[in-house]
């Protein structure tokens, strides 16, 4: 069967086109590399999801290579080398399945940094093909189909708004909030209500929030959590348009006269090898991979990979500059048994810093360390680099996990995007299945650090005035793996850009990238809400097309 | 949220302890070497002792928990190496290890960790795992009568699993011996 769409990935990026063209009619097969876990297959199982490889790639199977300086040397290195890990969540929703859900828009600014801000050495600023105002209606659709709580907090760079509120009204929260609210005010900044893909209301087959503890890292029993599986392809499944093949890699998309014919995947349970034909591809597979992907699809047409006679494929990737910090409250902060209830939700933030010292800044979110036990206590085995154990650790363990709560925050500026930041690939280290794996250069512009410092300290003086004990910050140059953008940015010019702007690719007229790799800068904030609004956009415009 | 990479696991060279292969029983497939997970035992027993309210790792079943998830597929085969590996340089370095009392082990554990980075990086390892078993869910083997969540008045998260991912066999080192 020759099927209109085909989509590689099942993600934020993937589900927003899926969605479109399957209500209204047109076939669609996607394609995933993970199984097919619903709400009833999930649970908290913190070694399962947190400390094994259950929902990403065995690391002796696929890998990523990467390049880090050393000694003014890029050097590779594998990351089976030292157990980390690039991939995000295998599965039918992709990582959208384990978010947290911390839901931020990016500002009007973001789309024209350069116009904005100037050009800053060594990085390749460049503003957007589109602006706010395009974007915003497919903001305003994340919010009622992807369901997003919240309650609207004015402050000096809020972006403008079509609807007065979020659809869903906030989940509860946690005592503390109150108190960051109080700090804030003190110091003069806005506490800001921190938005959610989580449902604080059933709607239609999804469940609400029930505050289970464990969020971050782990799939949604209830189905409130706003992932690309429960919000959007469940649905989509219904109108029998939509057909999900799982456990599939796709090795290579092969073309003919500047157009994609068909997609050669590989059943990674059987190791069998397939192919799809469809009248147009969509890729989305998180911006590393959908980038390997391209390179690795070689023809005589494109020597240098699928859409790549530009030299632009993988170039600018993205990750989300800043980095975390903490501080520890006990009873000599607030009373314990306001302290110690489990559950309720942070969800403040501090976006007042958006532009700083006439720099574009970023924003700081709040909340508690995650619930795991096994990965709090573990944490507790060096007292001033020296192992504890015996009563001495044990001590520590019982105080940490029935006596204190640390309350963290994470720091989100503008990851700038440089000639020392992409992906490529390279023959000499292959997956299982006989593809070159994602090399990755990390290499983050200095600019970025110093931004985060200043935020950082915006956070800690928060802290500080509430009380907060052993309050520190580490601003790192070092990726987040879960936060990618970047490496097929959008833009007019084939020379410089490997999309237009409806993310087709300039040399390829069935092609589009729908995730995250659009984006030619990435803003200072988590991109979700902006890669599932890009989505829809993209799916609007390829029905059109195919209509 | 943010994932930063938290756990780098130290990679060592292949050494092997022991030379007792035995076939372990309950239809497992496969031999499995359990020399160092005796070593391991008693280091577990001196790190992780019965407290005035902290169960002993011996209560919580942590060498049980250990045998049963590092013979499953997901686990780090670099860290079984290791764990491995660290058993023999213990043995090498105290031989009586287990005919010392209590106090004596500690204080061999005390000058073994002090006297090189590797050994540091096993009792390290072996606290890790301890820790695992102590707050994993009891149907791997560990956290046996959820003592470890008693313990620290955890309430774990809802729902509890039921497909083992991690451990699918358990294993029981007495049952081998």
């Amino acid at each position: 069967m020759k099927y209109d769409v085909c989509i590689i990935g099942s993600g934020a990026g993937a589900s927003g086109v899926a969605y479109t063209l399957a209500l209204a009619g047109k076939k669609v097969i996607m394609l995933e590399r993970g199984g097919f876990y619903k709400e009833k297959d999930f649970s908290k199982d913190e070694v399962a999801y947190t400390k094994r490889d259950i929902i990403t790639p065995n690391l002796k199977e696929s890998y990523h290579t990467i390049e880090d300086l050393e000694d003014r040397k890029w050097v590779k290195t594998p990351t089976y080398v030292n157990e980390s890990t690039f991939f995000n969540g295998n599965i039918v929703g992709g990582s959208s399945n384990f978010m947290s859900g911390y839901f931020h828009r990016l500002k009007p600014v973001d789309f024209k940094l350069k116009s904005t801000y100037g050009d800053i050495k060594g990085a390749n600023v460049v503003d957007w093909v589109i602006d706010y105002h395009e974007l915003e209606p497919y903001y305003e659709k994340v919010e009622r189909l992807v369901g997003v709580s919240g309650e609207v907090t004015p402050y000096k760079y809020h972006e403008p708004r079509s609807t007065k509120d979020f659809p869903y009204p906030p989940l509860e929260e946690h005592p503390i909030s109150r108190r960051i609210d109080k700090s804030c005010k003190t110091l003069g900044c806005v506490p800001y209500k921190t938005p959610r893909a989580i449902l604080s209301q059933a709607k239609e087959e999804r469940n609400t929030c029930y505050y289970s503890n464990y969020c971050g890292s782990y799939g949604c029993s209830s189905g409130a959590k706003g992932s690309a599986r429960a919000a959007l392809l469940q649905p989509a499944l219904k109108t029998g348009n939509l057909t999900i093949i799982t456990y599939t890699f796709v090795k290579k998309l092969l073309e003919k006269n500047s157009k994609v014919t068909e997609a050669i995947y590989v059943n990674t349970q059987t190791k069998e090898e397939h192919s799809i034909k469809a009248k147009l591809f969509v890729v989305a597979g998180q911006a590393v991979e959908s980038s390997r992907l391209l390179l690795n699809s070689k023809s005589k047409n494109f020597p240098n990979g699928l859409a790549n006679n530009s030299g632009q494929v993988g170039k600018n990737l993205l990750f989300s500059a800043g980095g975390v910090g903490s501080g520890q409250f006990d009873a000599s902060s607030m009373p314990l048994k306001e302290l110690m209830v489990e559950g309720l939700f942070v969800n403040r933030s501090l976006c007042d810093w958006y532009e700083i010292k006439g720099m574009k800044g970023g924003i700081v979110d709040f909340l508690f360390e995650h619930a795991n036990p096994i990965s709090k206590a573990s944490k507790q085995r060096k007292e001033n680099g020296k192992l504890l154990w015996g009563a001495a650790l044990q001590e520590k363990i019982f105080k940490k996990l029935t006596a204190t709560k640390q309350l963290n925050f994470e720091v989100f500026n503008d990851w700038l995007p440089t000639d020392n930041c992409f992906v490529s690939v390279d023959e000499k280290y292959k997956d299982i299945y006989g593809v070159p794996v994602a090399n990755i250069r990390i290499g983050a512009h200095p600019h970025d650090l110093k931004v985060g410092r200043l935020l950082a300290e915006k956070a800690e003086a928060v802290l500080k005035n509430m009380g907060a004990k052993e309050i520190n910050s580490s601003i790192s140059s070092s990726p987040p793996p879960n936060l990618q953008a970047g490496g097929c940015r959008f833009g007019d010019d084939p020379k410089t850009s490997v999309l237009n702007k409806y993310c087709q690719a300039h040399e390829v007229e069935n092609l589009f990238v729908s995730d995250g790799s659009f984006m030619p800068t990435g803003g200072s904030v988590t991109y979700t809400w902006t890669i599932y609004a890009n989505s829809f956009r993209v799916g609007e415009y390829i029905l059109k097309q195919l209509s | 949220m943010k994932k930063t990479i938290t756990r780098r696991v130290f990679i060592a060279s292949t050494i092997v302890a022991g030379t007792a292969l035995m076939l372990l029983p309950q239809g497992a497939k496969t031999t499995i070497n359990i020399e160092p997970f005796k070593v391991i035992e008693a280091v577990q027993e001196v790190l992780f002792p019965k407290g005035l309210q902290a169960p002993a790792a011996s209560e919580f079943g942590a060498t049980n928990y250990l045998l049963t998830v590092s013979t499953h597929s997901s686990f780090w085969a670099d860290d079984l190496t290791f764990l491995h590996y660290g058993a023999t340089l213990l043995m090498k370095a105290e031989p009586n290890f287990f005919t010392l009392n209590p106090k004596d082990k500690n204080d061999v554990l005390k000058n073994f960790v002090n006297s090189n980075k590797k050994a540091e990086n096993w009792v390290s390892l072996i606290l890790y795992y301890t820790i695992e078993a102590l707050l994993s869910d009891p149907m791997y083997g560990g956290n046996k009568s959820e003592l470890g969540w008693k313990w620290l008045k955890h309430d774990t998260g809802q729902p509890r699993p039921k497909t083992k991912f991690v451990g699918t066999t358990p294993l029981c080192l007495s049952d081998a011996q």
